[in-house]
């Protein structure tokens, strides 16, 4: 490389930049470029937030969280109706989130896996801590009253609490003979046969007002219980037939019930 | 005066082109232009691309000047601008492979003790990097150019390259590997 070309490159960058035709970028613009990214990096976090705290709430429910407890048999049923589409959604956006923080030197300077595990954590408790709130019950419940906007009313009814043909979660309304009646989240009531073959991996006893999962085959409204479980877990959405009861007036009724295998 | 202007830094002289004080930039265009030349030479462009490419990354370097942070160094802002001009320029001619992801960028590494070989080896080097710097893959070509030949260190070439400063340590590492690999492959055939 000859040694005047450097010297005639920089005359001919400087005669450039005299030209009308390249004009210096402002302070403000790029203020409000970073301005824009963290506002797109908050609002995405939310929603990623909103999203992830949303599929916890879906799964609470309609009673697949708890699935785990059953055993193999629970998990497999757990992972084929988990609400995928939600979760990919999330981890997608992850992605998106990612790679808008690694703009920043706090996050490129470090290993991704860093700020990875970091977002993760962050979502993953908040989540917990929006699931001990009210929030997604409120709306669930504003949803079927017709109270929310069309597309977000959808939503909470169509993936807040959705009716699996072989996992039900219901509040024990009534011992019967043969088992029990639950109230579902919708106001459906739900005849539970309980047999000699129904496990009860947490214990056998069951009375009225109890919030249970129940695996089992739905045949119309009658469920032949193949798992019973009750569960400490009040989202505190009220059915189309609730009607609160003093505490007192509830008759802790035992179900006769054979032994858990 | 232009003598005067000519003693501060770069990121002082930066700061006066941001204040208004444009003709101030061509301290800095002469300052940067052999290194920049250098630094586009190793990306293996032919002689004629490489005056048009580093006019732009001046230009590019002077319309953007008031996104650049005069607290941090000025040659690594400028070295990120001219990295991206470059791997632009190689994406439009679709020359190289260059990864969308590396997997050495996720997960933590030890730090690499460079220092303390770097003294003893940077002109043995040098003279290897000239010679097989073709034959590198990019991903380590870059970090060893900047660091044996631009002299920057870990901390400025993770700026510029947007990759973890322990990154850079395990590619200028493994980089050095596969370069003394290659020249020895090379002079044992020259020999034979």
């Amino acid at each position: 490389m000859n040694n005047n070309l450097p010297k005639q490159l920089a005359e001919k960058v400087l005669s450039k930049l005299k030209t009308d035709k390249v004009k210096m970028k402002p302070k403000i613009h790029f203020i409000l470029r970073t301005l824009l990214i963290v506002l797109g990096i908050v609002v995405l976090a939310l929603f990623i937030l909103y999203l992830i705290s949303f599929v916890t709430f879906t799964l609470r429910a309609s009673g697949l969280w708890f699935l785990p407890g059953f055993g193999f048999h629970g998990v497999r049923i757990l992972f084929t109706s988990i609400p995928w589409l939600l979760v990919l959604t999330a981890l997608f956006l992850i992605v998106i989130l990612e790679t808008l923080v690694e703009r920043f030197s706090f996050a490129y300077r470090r290993p991704i896996l860093y700020s990875t595990i970091a977002i993760v954590l962050i979502v993953v408790v908040s989540s917990f801590l929006i699931n001990k709130t009210q929030f997604h019950p409120f709306l669930f419940r504003q949803a079927q009253e017709g109270r929310l906007p069309p597309i977000a009313g959808e939503f909470y009814r169509g993936f807040s609490a959705p009716k699996f043909q072989d996992v039900h979660r219901g509040v024990v309304s009534e011992i019967t003979d043969d088992g029990f009646r639950v109230e579902m989240s919708d106001g459906e009531i739900l005849e539970v046969i309980v047999s000699s073959e129904t496990r009860f991996p947490f214990g056998t006893g069951i009375k009225e007002s109890d919030t249970v999962i129940i695996l089992g085959e739905r045949d119309n409204g009658t469920v032949r219980a193949s798992d019973v479980r009750k569960i400490d877990d009040n989202l505190n959405i009220p059915s189309k037939n609730y009607r609160p009861q003093p505490r007192n007036m509830i008759v802790p009724h035992r179900i006769p019930i054979v032994p858990g295998k | 005066m232009e003598q005067k202007e000519s003693e501060k830094s770069d990121e002082e002289i930066a700061r006066l082109v941001q204040a208004g004080k444009t003709d101030l930039f061509g301290i800095l265009i002469r300052r940067y232009e052999d290194k920049i030349m250098r630094y586009a030479k190793k990306f293996l462009f032919s002689h004629e691309e490489i005056e048009d490419i580093v006019q732009e990354v001046f230009i590019k370097a002077y319309v953007n000047i008031q996104s650049f942070d005069a607290s941090r160094k000025f040659s690594s802002w400028l070295y990120r601008i001219a990295h991206n001009e470059f791997i632009n320029a190689i994406k439009k001619k679709k020359r190289e492979h260059l990864p969308f992801f590396n997997l050495d960028t996720l997960f933590p590494h030890p730090a690499s003790n460079e220092t303390a070989e770097k003294e003893a080896n940077d002109r043995e080097l040098q003279e290897m990097l000239d010679k097989c710097l073709s034959e590198l893959d990019p991903k380590y070509r870059e970090p060893l150019v900047l660091y044996y030949f631009e002299e920057l260190n870990y901390k400025e070439i993770s700026d510029v390259l947007r990759i973890p400063i322990a990154t850079v340590g395990v590619r200028l590492k493994r980089g050095k590997q596969i370069m003394k690999l290659i020249y020895e492959q090379q002079f044992t055939q020259t020999i034979s």
